[in-house]
């Protein structure tokens, strides 16, 4: 048994939107330790994003009860939570022609005091979050003048600003180009072994999931169908059952996972 | 905290900026300020002026005009620059929408009928309840913002385009009791619309004591807001993984914006324009971050009002063009060429 301080637990989650309403999520339970990657997967609507929304305190379980390194998440204000969690968007909507330096550089400010400002510190992690994820020559550009994949690199230049102990990513390799995807893996990978973060997140793309997740949530209709590694979880019963299609699945040639192929 | 790391971290101190923006800023209203003086009916020296200033010439009649009738109105003018510029940019953050402006969420409205109230109330029952309009001013704008949240407000947040819809909709239901006051009331009709178009000509040094600390203390308490604004322009969700609570500096802002907005309206009217435009031009001088783009905005608001009121006590005088009609006249054609220069820089 892991020690309690250095996981992510989820007990007996349910949710919905609406009260008395339909369960969005229901009976959702896991743990994740310091160093893993875990993904989500599932058909659009299954509620993935919603579970990360709640993981990261934007919205509140109906039941159940989540534990992030030893403290329970309904206690702390989103305050508190920012300090030690963050997130890489779907979607992201910026008004105003903020520049990437500027954008990275809020990911300080959970951390930065409103009376007393931010220190050279605060601008020496953003650049190095910067460096990290390969937008460092973006800097001085305008969020809006840079491309989708691009954008995406910045937000999570942002999310690393923020030194995260929790890391939630929300379909983030939608905008990616195949070199960019292959770059990320690596990117990732290195970010869990150096930092030892948790790193939780939801995949459209399932062969990505396969190769970065050291497990992973396959969400039907709002509860877990199947939870454990790649090669337990993409399955060709289980996948037929919840996409309604029967996929081919076939080894990877060097990375042994499975992938799946249509 | 050598230079030499602030350039390794490859960002540049906005503190320097903003330092920039404040020197400037305080110089250019100074200068303004005694350029307007020199404007008006009668003519005075600005000789006769600099000593009047001093204290050293007792000319009883241009004292008169000068201290008395110019120099407040000036400043009641940069108060409500800044007021209005302020007030107008921090909207546009909270409501994330450009095309907000201090008047978009119907607290003008409020202020408005409470101020048409207290003129109707005087000349219906005969009390002398001028001395009350910024009071019943305030009352109004409050109710304004209170019904305004509480028909935006559901269950897990505030949505910003309830906010904006119920603030048009408070607006034109207010407006709709306004025209029936004004209907109503024949005797008081000429303070409404002259309180309606916005007007500085009433302005006095006690209204100006009056409006000092609202607009003053509201607008540097929004100064400290200003890193959440900055987080909530990078989306609603963004801001709240930033550890911002939205809800909170939605609420905290329309209260201290609605409490600076209605003690200013309340003595000046309905100004518009410049608390929609002048934030804009205050983005593309100095960027969007709100630490040094809303004290610039204060600033710019401060410099614009007192000329746009100077023409306006000037171009035809005796007569005077109504204030609100100067700043449009002049604020867009300068908001379209900074909008072009910049289109055409960033080759869009």
């Amino acid at each position: 048994m892991v020690c309690n301080d250095n996981v992510l637990k989820v007990d007996n989650l349910d949710f919905s939107y609406e009260e008395n309403h339909k369960k969005t999520l229901s009976n959702i339970n896991f743990s994740v330790s310091r160093g893993k990657f875990l993904g989500i997967i599932g058909p659009n609507g299954s509620g993935k994003t919603t579970l990360l929304k709640i993981i990261s305190g934007i919205l509140k379980p109906s039941q159940g009860k989540i534990t992030v390194f030893g403290k329970e998440l309904a206690d702390l204000s989103i305050e508190k939570i920012a300090q030690f969690t963050s997130v890489v968007p779907q979607e992201t909507s910026v008004i105003f022609d903020f520049k990437v330096k500027e954008v990275v550089f809020m990911g300080r400010l959970p951390f930065i005091s409103r009376i007393n400002g931010e220190t050279i510190e605060d601008y020496e992690i953003s650049r190095e979050a910067m460096e990290r994820a390969k937008c460092l020559s973006l800097a001085e550009k305008n969020i809006h003048e840079i491309s989708g994949g691009e954008k995406q690199r910045v937000f999570i230049a942002k999310a690393l600003a923020q030194t995260p102990q929790l890391l939630l990513l929300d379909e983030f390799t939608s905008h990616l180009d195949i070199n960019y995807k292959h770059e990320v893996v690596k990117f990732f990978k290195k970010v869990l072994e150096n930092d030892k973060i948790i790193i939780v997140s939801a995949f459209h793309d399932l062969n990505l999931a396969s190769i970065l997740s050291n497990r992973l949530i396959l969400l039907n209709e709002g509860k877990i169908e199947k939870i454990g590694t790649p090669q337990e979880v993409i399955n060709e019963d289980i996948f037929e059952k919840v996409y309604g299609t029967r996929p081919t699945i076939i080894n990877h040639p060097t990375l042994h996972i499975p992938q799946v192929i249509i | 905290m050598n230079k030499s790391s602030k350039e390794i971290a490859g960002y540049t101190n906005w503190r320097k900026k903003l330092i920039l923006t404040i020197i400037w800023g305080s110089f250019s209203i100074v200068v303004i300020n005694f350029i307007c003086l020199n404007f008006g009916v009668v003519s005075v020296h600005p000789k006769e002026i600099f000593s009047l200033l001093w204290g050293s010439s007792h000319d009883k009649t241009n004292s008169l005009i000068i201290w008395q009738l110019r120099f407040p109105r000036i400043i009641m003018a940069t108060l409500t620059g800044i007021a209005l510029s302020t007030v107008g940019g921090a909207f546009q953050g909270i409501l994330r929408n450009p095309l907000a402006d201090p008047y978009i969420l119907g607290v003008s409205a409020g202020a408005a009928l409470g101020a048409c109230t207290a003129i109707f109330l005087q000349y219906a029952t005969g009390y002398f309840l001028t001395p009350y309009l910024p009071l019943f001013a305030l009352t109004g704008a409050m109710l304004s913002i209170y019904l305004v949240y509480m028909t935006a407000k559901v269950r897990y947040r505030l949505p910003l385009e309830g906010l904006l819809l119920s603030g048009v909709t408070v607006t034109f239901l207010f407006s709709a009791i306004i025209t029936i006051l004004i209907a109503l009331s024949e005797k008081g009709l000429h303070s409404m619309v002259f309180w309606l178009m916005g007007d500085l000509s009433t302005a006095n040094w006690n209204k100006i004591t009056i409006v000092t600390f609202p607009v003053i203390v509201g607008c540097l308490i929004f100064f400290f807001f200003s890193l959440d604004l900055n987080a909530l322009s990078l989306g609603e969700e963004e801001a709240l993984h930033l550890g911002v609570n939205i809800k909170k500096l939605r609420l905290r802002i329309f209260i201290i914006g609605s409490i600076i907005i209605a003690s200013v309206v309340s003595f000046t009217g309905l100004i518009g324009f410049v608390g929609l435009v002048v934030p804009h031009i205050a983005r593309l001088l100095v960027g969007p971050d709100h630490r040094v783009m809303l004290p610039t905005s204060a600033l710019l608001g401060a410099i614009f009002l007192p000329l746009c009121d100077t023409l306006a006590r000037t171009i035809i005088a005796p007569s005077e063009i109504p204030i609100g009609a100067i700043t449009a006249l002049i604020g867009a054609p300068v908001f379209i060429h900074l909008l072009r220069r910049k289109s055409t820089k960033n080759g869009l």
